[in-house]
């Protein structure tokens, strides 16, 4: 999988996907909240895709940073999907989204505390415990820091370190957060113990305040971020890359461009990827 | 528990905020920022709702729907990881409240649940396909149904009837739900309680029709003859084409 350049597998580019007809992505993402307990028409596309593609899931609901206990019982299920699925790479984000119980099914932004670095260490040991596989770390896009007593980088770097887990490294993230809260991205990721990165994320995003950005999914990617994500690469060993695209699926001759600039930077920096493909 | 209290309350206050809109104080955030968490959030609640229960909404109009959205989110707590199966919560928390009688919309609990019911059906895990022939007698022979499909009552026929109408025939009514076997999409047919008694015969006790042909006649209160026998054979071989009854059991 190292150097391999993957795409987020939604239900609307499903059958494009499978079919191969203008995506050719190396290996595709899940959601596991999106297919679990899935029967019929969507269970088939689901082993389509299994048979066919490598596959890496990415989480959305453990809620790693909130205060009620972990949910025992889905990540049992979880476990059971992700063998089932003979999933690569499993990775979550820095981030809560349930609240005294509720779901909230978007990433709210963790204070950055050392109450709060204990609590999610102890957590991420636990489940990575749970499913016998190493969690993959993301960091997330925030648009206000909450009465943190430290600097994010700190506050990622103590957990990464400290739980003994990996990184999921999203450049697009990076390039969000340094613009909205006014801070240089390379420094961020030269801090960053790029030796446990496991996998990359890149992204679109959408702009809309002069001083804020929204990390949307729905938009190319930006040239900055092309930047920021080569000048990365070539500090760190070869991962997987995955392009990840949420809704505006009107132009796939575009997505496949991305892919293909995505690779083009791989192929430049990272020998792997010469022989195969 | 590492949390001190003092975070904890702040990451509950935070999301407490996002699912009521009420207005707080945090410490150390930026200004002109918070909202946009309830927004973001807000749109994927009100897509996914919106999204599964289009009937509904055009029945309720925009701004009675909101009220609805609004009030389940603020106050009901949505307790599936899977955001695909918050419409199923949406139904209950108003089923429960009975916010259909309270809001003069006596049709609102059958309508959630219909609409729920055909993403119910769709989605739900696959169930073990019977072994069974496609040659065989239909009075004869045991007949092998699809396994998947659930029978639903209903108060209101809003799977027949524009909901305008719906709600002057109010009564028993009775949907079959079911999934195509190759293509997966959901079908439904509209069935008296005396069809539905048939098929629940014929599935549960694993009879032939022959054996309960008499008993049928007696529920309906109608000789047992020719007439019924054409009427079994229509009803049963419209089923057969339809792919509710896969064909026979292997003898
Ligand atoms: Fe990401």
């Amino acid at each position: 999988m190292e150097g391999k350049v993957g795409l987020g597998l939604r239900r609307d580019i499903a059958e494009e996907i499978l079919d191969s007809r203008i995506l050719t992505p190396d290996f595709l993402e899940f959601a596991p909240e999106n297919w679990m307990g899935m029967g019929g028409a969507w269970k088939r596309v689901m082993d389509r895709a299994v048979e066919s593609f490598p596959i890496t899931c990415h989480g959305l609901s453990l809620s790693l940073g909130s205060p009620e206990e972990l949910d025992w019982q889905f990540i049992r299920e979880l476990k059971s999907f992700l063998d089932e699925n003979r999933v690569t790479i499993f990775s979550e984000h820095l981030s809560y989204t349930k609240s005294r119980n509720a779901h909230l099914y978007d990433l709210l932004p963790i204070p950055f505390r050392r109450d709060a670095i204990d609590h999610v260490v102890d957590r991420i040991r636990r489940v990575q415990d749970l499913l016998e596989r190493p969690l993959a770390i993301e960091n997330v896009s925030y648009y206000t820091p909450v009465a943190a007593e430290m600097t994010e980088a700190e506050f990622v770097n103590e957990i990464v370190e400290r739980a003994d887990c990996k990184l999921l490294l999203d450049v697009n993230n990076v390039y969000v957060n340094a613009f909205n809260h006014r801070y240089d991205a390379k420094e961020f990721i030269g801090a960053l113990p790029l030796e446990r990165v496991a996998y990359i994320h890149m992204a679109g995003h959408e702009q809309v305040e002069p001083d804020l950005i929204i990390d949307t999914h729905g938009q190319p990617i930006i040239d900055p971020v092309y930047d920021l994500f080569e000048w990365t690469i070539q500090k760190m060993d070869p991962v997987p890359v995955l392009l990840e695209r949420d809704f505006n699926f009107e132009d796939l001759e575009q997505i496949q461009g991305e892919l293909t600039q995505i690779k083009g930077i791989l192929n430049r920096h990272w020998e792997v990827t010469h022989a195969s493909a | 528990m590492h949390l001190r209290k003092e975070t904890i309350s702040i990451q509950e206050r935070l999301g407490e905020y996002c699912r009521t809109g009420v207005k707080l104080e945090l410490p150390g955030v930026t200004p002109g920022r918070i909202h946009h968490y309830r927004r973001l959030i807000s749109n994927v609640v009100n897509d996914t709702l919106h999204t599964a229960f289009p009937i509904t909404v055009a029945a309720l109009g925009e701004h009675q729907w909101e009220l609805l959205v609004q009030d389940f989110f603020a106050d009901g707590i949505p307790q599936t990881p899977q955001v695909w199966k918050l419409p199923f919560e949406f139904y209950q928390y108003h089923a429960g409240r009975e916010t259909g009688k309270r809001i003069g919309k006596p049709f609102l609990d059958d309508l959630l649940y219909f609409e729920w019911m055909e993403i119910e059906i769709h989605t739900m895990p696959d169930r073990p396909f019977p072994d069974f022939v496609t040659e065989g007698e239909l009075f004869n022979d045991r007949l092998v149904f699809n396994p998947e499909h659930e029978i639903i009552q209903l108060s209101f026929p809003v799977h027949t009837h524009p909901v305008r109408e719906a709600i002057e025939l109010e009564g028993e009514h009775y949907a079959l739900l079911y999934r195509m076997p190759e293509s997966g999409h959901v079908q439904f047919l509209n069935l008296s309680a005396l069809n539905i008694y048939i098929i629940t015969r014929l599935q549960e006790e694993k009879v032939t029709l022959n054996e309960i042909k008499n008993e049928i006649a007696r529920v309906a209160g109608i000789e047992s003859g020719r007439y019924l026998d054409e009427a079994l054979q229509k009803f049963l071989g419209d089923l057969m084409e339809r792919k509710l009854i896969l064909g026979f059991t292997r003898n």
